[in-house]
């Protein structure tokens, strides 16, 4: 360990920590742009300078490793005219063109710009014009007027991904981000590049233009796109969800996401929910001694738990069927963060069998199921995109003469006329607390946000409520409940509404 | 509780004089409005209507540029600084990239509307004002929702109110 001194503020850092580390873990502001925790340095945009005692010269904070005993700091008003003078010619042939810019909000530059800034510009020529609107590939859109030629996307393709599509081309005041002719960049970690964008140069297709960044609210929380749980905020409004971003996460996804995993938020939205429970008196009549029922490895740990145990403590003659998506496919791995295994919970679901002693049937169909006269449970996984099979399995289901129960997220077509078969609604991943496990084990807490659509319930509550007597007014009190925790549009803005 | 009546002094029953003082000057602003009647202080409403000065903070108006297409690039400032939370706005992508958004649905609820101006004040490009307008009668209450036809196109702003900002220019001047 390394002692040195940050502003005054004495500190321990490892041994090759670089100085804008120690800066930021002794809590002192310091102006970056090109410098993400993530990449490795670059030192393009000399913006983070200090003052190191005992050399003459201003040291940029990133690319200077702290040395024993080191004593540096930004307070000066060398360090800050330095600043100023810095961001005025990041400024030079920035476009003034925040108004239709998708980054305006959580921009780099306009937070720093009001930190650090030189607010009377010096600049008498006019500005140089670049390309703007350039599709690369369909998930990204590139605007080169308004790159400040940080460097990040390009480290992102050469350091993480290694596919090297993106590069600076030309020279001087000419240079632009790119790619070489044009050519798609259509990797799958494309949209990172967008994240890690300091200004409104990359911006990400899927989310142009959809709503200003400052009506969002993002909520912590785990992917459930597949096996690896990679921690997400996810952006959302009274409107719904809109778009999903990584979450600094040491243990798994650090700073990265795929861009599977960001498109997994539109089952959530009301419009594509099953928002009613279609005869769910059946739940109350007493029902056969035989159930059978199939589940897949999208539920959490906290819903198997209650539901083994209910199945265990029932007195019903219970086998259980685990749907698998695509079996031959779950130790494909990519070396980054995908993984086959497109259930975010499937060694939840094994080890908490095990634990309750209960034994798994692969199911594939119903094929046995016609001699069978008990009743069936069916719970539909969430994401259904991810189940080939989906639609033609829920269509023989609803065929079916049994006393049938679906849990369901995703909305069903059933004809209300047949009394056989009830719906439940069920909570998805945003909207309820519990755990999964993810392929090595590691617990990844969900966070419940708030909820979109008001009968909906996790499988351990409906549980509960099978297990009391009065479900029907359970169920009756459900309807009456209000979608709560929606913010109003306004909110962040118009905080006291004083004038 | 007794109540106690005041009883009308000597003056106050002599009635005459004041109902006379009191239709003198009822005829003479009559005889004075029928003869003179550029003098006269009301208005023949509806068909005669009172103009405003431009300053006025009437009725909205989304200005357009010199093709005639909305000046407004849907950036919602107007929308995030409204405090009646009165304006609807969807962006959309523009098939020209010198335009890149604009909005395909601007509606203004105007009952919601308290005519505080926040909106023009907020706006980065020229692109609504507050005109000197101040009638918004209507039928039914859909009719109180503007949309962008009403607000850039209605037959009595004649064809749209250009935008002082021209986007030509500006780019020509390197800004």
């Amino acid at each position: 360990m390394l002692k040195c001194n940050i502003n005054g503020v004495d500190l321990e850092v490892p041994e090759g920590t670089k100085l804008i580390e120690a800066f930021l873990k002794a809590e002192q502001k310091i102006a970056h742009y090109c410098w993400h925790p993530g990449l490795s340095v670059a030192g393009v945009c000399r913006l983070c300078m200090c003052e190191i005692e005992g050399n003459p010269r201003l040291q940029i904070a990133c690319n200077t490793e702290v040395q024993e005993g080191m004593v540096a700091s930004n307070q000066s008003e060398k360090v800050k005219e330095t600043v100023r003078w810095g961001m005025d010619f990041h400024l030079i042939n920035h476009p003034l063109d925040c108004p239709i810019c998708d980054q305006a909000g959580e921009c780099g530059l306009q937070e720093q710009y009001m930190e650090y800034g030189q607010y009377t510009p010096s600049m008498a020529h006019a500005k140089v014009k670049k390309r703007k609107v350039v599709s690369l590939g369909s998930k990204v859109v590139l605007d080169s007027e308004r790159c400040i030629l940080c460097s990040r996307c390009v480290r992102f393709t050469d350091e993480v991904t290694k596919t090297h599509e993106l590069g600076i081309f030309n020279r001087g005041d000419k240079s632009e981000i790119g790619t070489f002719h044009d050519k798609p960049l259509e990797n799958k970690y494309a949209v990172n590049t967008v994240d890690i964008c300091p200004v409104g140069a990359l911006t990400s297709k899927e989310f142009r233009f959809k709503q200003r960044v400052w009506y969002l609210k993002d909520e912590k929380t785990v992917c459930p796109g597949c096996s690896t749980g990679c921690s997400v905020k996810v952006y959302h409004n009274q409107e719904g969800l809109f778009r999903v971003k990584p979450e600094y996460d040491a243990e798994v996804n650090e700073h990265w996401m795929c861009d599977e995993g960001r498109g997994v938020f539109d089952w959530v939205n009301r419009q594509n929910r099953q928002s009613y429970s279609v005869n769910a008196e059946n739940m109350e009549k007493p029902s056969s001694s035989e159930l059978k029922l199939i589940l897949t490895a999208q539920q959490t740990v906290e819903e198997y738990e209650s539901l083994f145990e209910y199945l265990k403590s029932s007195n019903k003659k219970v086998e259980v069927y685990y749907w698998k998506n695509n079996p031959d496919k779950f130790d494909d791995f990519d070396n980054l963060l995908i993984r086959g295994d497109k259930n975010p919970n499937t060694k939840g679901l094994l080890e908490t069998a095990v634990k309750h002693d209960i034994t798994l049937n692969p199911f594939s169909g119903f094929d046995g199921f016609e001699s069978f006269e008990g009743d069936i449970w069916f719970i539909l996984p969430e994401n259904k995109a991810v189940y080939p099979l989906y639609e033609q399995y829920v269509e023989k289901a609803l065929k079916l003469e049994n006393n049938l129960t679906i849990f369901a997220v995703p909305k069903v077509k059933v004809d209300k006329t047949k009394k056989n078969i009830s719906i439940l609604p069920l909570k998805t991943y945003f909207e309820k607390d519990g755990h999964f496990l993810n392929f090595n084990g590691l617990k990844r807490q969900l966070k419940p946000g708030p909820l979109q659509v008001s009968s909906a319930l996790a499988l351990n509550e409906w549980v509960s409520f099978v297990k009391s007597d009065d479900f029907g007014d359970q169920v009756d009190l459900l309807s009456k409940r209000k979608s709560e925790g929606f913010r109003k549009k306004n909110e962040m803005t118009q905080t006291g509404g004083g004038l | 509780m007794s109540v106690e009546v005041k009883r009308k002094d000597q003056n106050q029953s002599w009635l005459l004089p004041s109902v006379l003082s009191g239709m003198s000057l009822t005829f003479g602003k009559m005889w004075g409005n029928l003869f003179n009647r550029k003098k006269m202080p009301t208005l023949n409403y509806p068909e005669e209507k009172y103009e405003y000065g431009p300053r006025f903070k009437g009725n909205h108006v989304l200005t357009v540029k010199k093709d005639g297409s909305l000046r407004c690039t849907a950036c919602m400032l107007c929308a995030t600084n409204c405090p009646a939370d009165c304006i609807t706005i969807i962006a959309s992508e523009h098939d020209n990239e010198e335009v890149e958004k604009f909005p395909i649905h601007y509606e203004i609820d105007i009952l919601r509307c308290v005519f505080c101006g926040f909106c023009e004040e907020a706006c980065p490009v020229d692109a609504i004002r507050m005109g000197p307008e101040w009638q918004s009668p209507a039928l039914n209450g859909g009719s109180f929702v503007y949309d962008i036809r009403h607000l850039a196109f209605r037959s009595e702003l004649r064809g749209g109110i250009e935008s002082r900002l021209d986007d030509a220019e500006r780019h020509k001047a390197g800004i």
